[in-house]
């Protein structure tokens, strides 16, 4: 079991979080083909040289042999259905689409779940005004009386779509734990900037945590470190990337609070940018400076600010 | 060169639980590593080696196992991650062993699904263009396994939900799982559908946790004051991704990876004592029973009734407790342990296991393990 802290976990919110990941996808030749002629309602399919095998919806390499020579083929909108299911998403099911040698997992509309059965026949429905996506198909429906369809080659195929744009967004809710509960309870409530004690020392570990990373020993008691430190590295950010928190230029430091053993990393403001490499450099001391919000997270620290030591 | 032989010296696992809200990654793995040697006469400075296993995914954080090196133990030691279950880690740490290159092994697996969407997370598994945007998912590949299991052999969701309440029974009596009540047949009857014809009851449960696993050569088992369980076999195997190119009704990774792992061992037929397997659904565990050759197709739920031969997932198995990535790892500690500790579990003289761990949307991927005392 998890040995218990020296103090009682606080209890903080999970913290959310949003990994969002924007993507330009490349279908290649067999999909990008069957994306282009959605909006023709022609369903592509792949024939196998080698094999022989049809394979709807198209593919670049064969399924079951991995064979990757193939000539596109126009595949018929009818077919047998083959497995189904109902989640969330709403029904799917396995459709064998007419002189395929493979299954196509599509969604089943036009019906009941307790209207299904393995071999009934089903079509294509087309949804109106929806290209480059698999959805262009709306789904499958029943089609007790719809005639066995056949494969026919692809007449004057469309170039394939080369890129889909395409995000993906993660959500999270992570948890503090007992260490950065704390911590991060103290910076909002306290303004305090708490760490715990090195297992062999006085030197405090920020971010707190259970154990030492290096030796693995349990770590001391809490112990709150100063709000002045001292710049162990500097680097001042001129690119623009995604994600990021403010417009460039400025700095971000490696800085070793007063009574830390490790560095924080934060940035160093309120000074004349042009000059910055020349003010800011390993040996500088800063002092954090707050903002009104709080809100329980580093962000609290708007920035450090140098210390005017000649100024006292 | 004979190869080494490897032994499961030690194990530890944080109780597996819906959602350690108050607990990081990093807690649960300090605390499974910090306990792994107790009683071994062993520490961290003795491991030659450590491989973990854990979903970046699931983590929310790249490379993820980057920021839990120190409470792994980790820091200057080799360390590598394997992006499957902790099975897997745990085979490439025998396999790292039985080569000849290492004495002493930390595995360790972790999962705290409760932080994100799991559903999510099997979704990225999907391929973008034909499977995500029409629904297509795990427990879309989940359902029609179901569907078709059930249609072809005649059981009906009675079946399935007398084999999910042995389950929470006996997690409830055997495991360390966190288990508010154990669900009658009526409660999982009336759970809400996930993927007809399964109810939630019916799939695995995803819980947090961490376990980590000792493993030793030969030679340092023969030294430590602790009794060993051999590694004696050992395969893999993974599936076609395209769900729908996949034989039907059939799990053909897991029959392969299976015969590997028997024939390593020198089994001739699956007589183990006991079985430690998993499976994203209960339908799922049926067909992995029946892959594993444990039963013939379709009589899987025939074990539930059958006393002798092989006991199946005393520990309740993963339709109770899935702490996605680290469950296969889970299943090694839980019948390392039911081999050495037989009367805490109420089994009589257990000589061998069957351990099982699998991964992937629709079950993809299988690792299988023997286990001898």
């Amino acid at each position: 079991m998890l040995p218990i802290p020296s103090a009682h976990p606080i209890d903080m919110p999970a913290f959310k979080s949003v990994l969002s990941m924007p993507y330009t996808l490349t279908p290649g030749k067999a999909v990008g083909s069957f994306l282009a002629e959605i909006g023709r309602r022609r369903i592509v399919g792949s024939k196998f040289k080698k094999s022989g095998k049809v394979v709807v919806p198209a593919q670049d390499f064969c399924p079951f042999s991995g064979d990757s020579e193939f000539e596109l083929i126009e595949a018929p909108t009818t077919g047998a259905l083959t497995a189904f299911t109902e989640t969330d998403a709403g029904m799917i099911g396995l459709i064998r689409i007419d002189g395929s040698d493979v299954d196509f997992p599509h969604r089943l509309v036009g019906a009941a779940y307790g209207d299904l059965s393995v071999g009934m026949r089903v079509e294509a429905v087309w949804a109106p005004d929806v290209e480059k996506s698999i959805l262009g198909i709306e789904g499958f429906r029943p089609a007790p009386n719809a005639p066995v369809g056949k494969i026919r080659s692809l007449e004057a195929p469309a170039a394939p779509i080369e890129v889909v744009p395409y995000t993906l967004d993660l959500h999270y809710e992570h948890a503090f734990g007992p260490y950065y509960g704390r911590l991060f309870d103290e910076i909002k409530t306290n303004r305090r900037i708490m760490g715990v004690r090195a297992p062999d020392g006085d030197g405090a570990f920020l971010p707190p945590r259970e154990i030492c990373d290096i030796t693995h020993k349990p770590t001391g008691t809490w112990v709150e470190v100063k709000q002045t430190g001292t710049v162990r590295a500097m680097s001042v950010i001129y690119l623009e990337f995604k994600g990021q928190k403010q417009p460039p230029p400025y700095i971000y430091a490696e800085i070793m609070l007063d009574g830390a053993t490790t560095r924080l990393i934060h940035t160093v403001a309120g000074l004349d940018m042009k000059r910055a490499k020349e003010l800011v450099k390993p040996g500088t001391r800063v002092r954090a400076v707050w903002r009104d919000k709080r809100t329980g997270s580093l962000d609290d620290i708007s920035h450090f600010e140098i210390i005017d030591d000649k100024a006292g | 060169m004979t190869p080494s032989k490897v032994a499961v010296i030690s194990s530890a696992q944080t109780e597996l639980r819906s959602a350690w809200s108050e607990a990081q990654h990093i807690d649960l793995i300090s605390s499974v590593v910090a306990g792994v040697f107790k009683g071994t006469g062993l520490d961290l400075d003795d491991v030659d080696f450590i491989i973990d296993s854990g979903s970046d995914v699931l983590d929310g954080r790249s490379i993820s196992n980057c920021g839990f090196l120190g409470a792994m133990g980790a820091h200057h030691k080799e360390e590598s991650r394997v992006e499957e279950d902790g099975l897997w880690a745990a085979l490439y740490g025998a396999t790292k062993i039985a080569a000849g290159g290492a004495d002493i092994g930390l595995i360790i697996a972790y999962s705290k699904p409760s932080e994100s969407d799991f559903n999510a997370f099997y979704a990225t598994q999907c391929e973008p263009f034909y499977q995500r945007p029409v629904g297509f998912d795990h427990r879309a590949a989940s359902g029609m396994q179901a569907q078709r299991y059930l249609a072809k052999h005649k059981l009906a969701p009675k079946d399935l939900a007398g084999l999910a309440v042995k389950r929470w029974s006996d997690a409830s009596r055997y495991a360390k799982v966190q288990i508010p009540s154990v669900p009658s047949e009526m409660d999982v009857l009336a759970s809400v559908n996930v993927a007809r014809p399964l109810t939630k009851l019916m799939m695995s449960r995803p819980v947090d946790g961490a376990v980590a696993v000792l493993l030793v050569s030969e030679e340092i088992a023969r030294r430590i004051n602790r009794t060993p369980v051999w590694i004696t076999g050992l395969g893999a195997s993974a599936d076609r991704h395209s769900f729908a190119a996949r034989s039907a009704g059939a799990l053909e990774a897991c029959e392969k990876a299976a015969k590997t792992a028997y024939a390593r061992a020198g089994w001739k037929r699956p007589e183990a004592s006991l079985a430690e397997l998993g499976a994203s659904s209960a339908v799922g565990e049926l067909m992995v029973m029946e892959a594993l050759g444990l039963a013939k197709p379709g009589h899987g739920i025939d074990l539930l009734k059958s006393e002798g031969g092989t006991v199946v997932n005393r520990s309740g198995g993963s339709l109770p407790a899935d702490p996605i990535m680290a469950t296969g790892l889970v299943r090694l500690a839980e019948a390392s342990r039911q081999l050495l500790y037989p009367d805490t579990y109420d089994l009589r003289n257990p000589s061998s296991a069957i351990v099982h761990g699998w991964g992937g949307v629709g079950m993809q991927t299988h690792c299988v393990v023997t286990l001898e005392a």
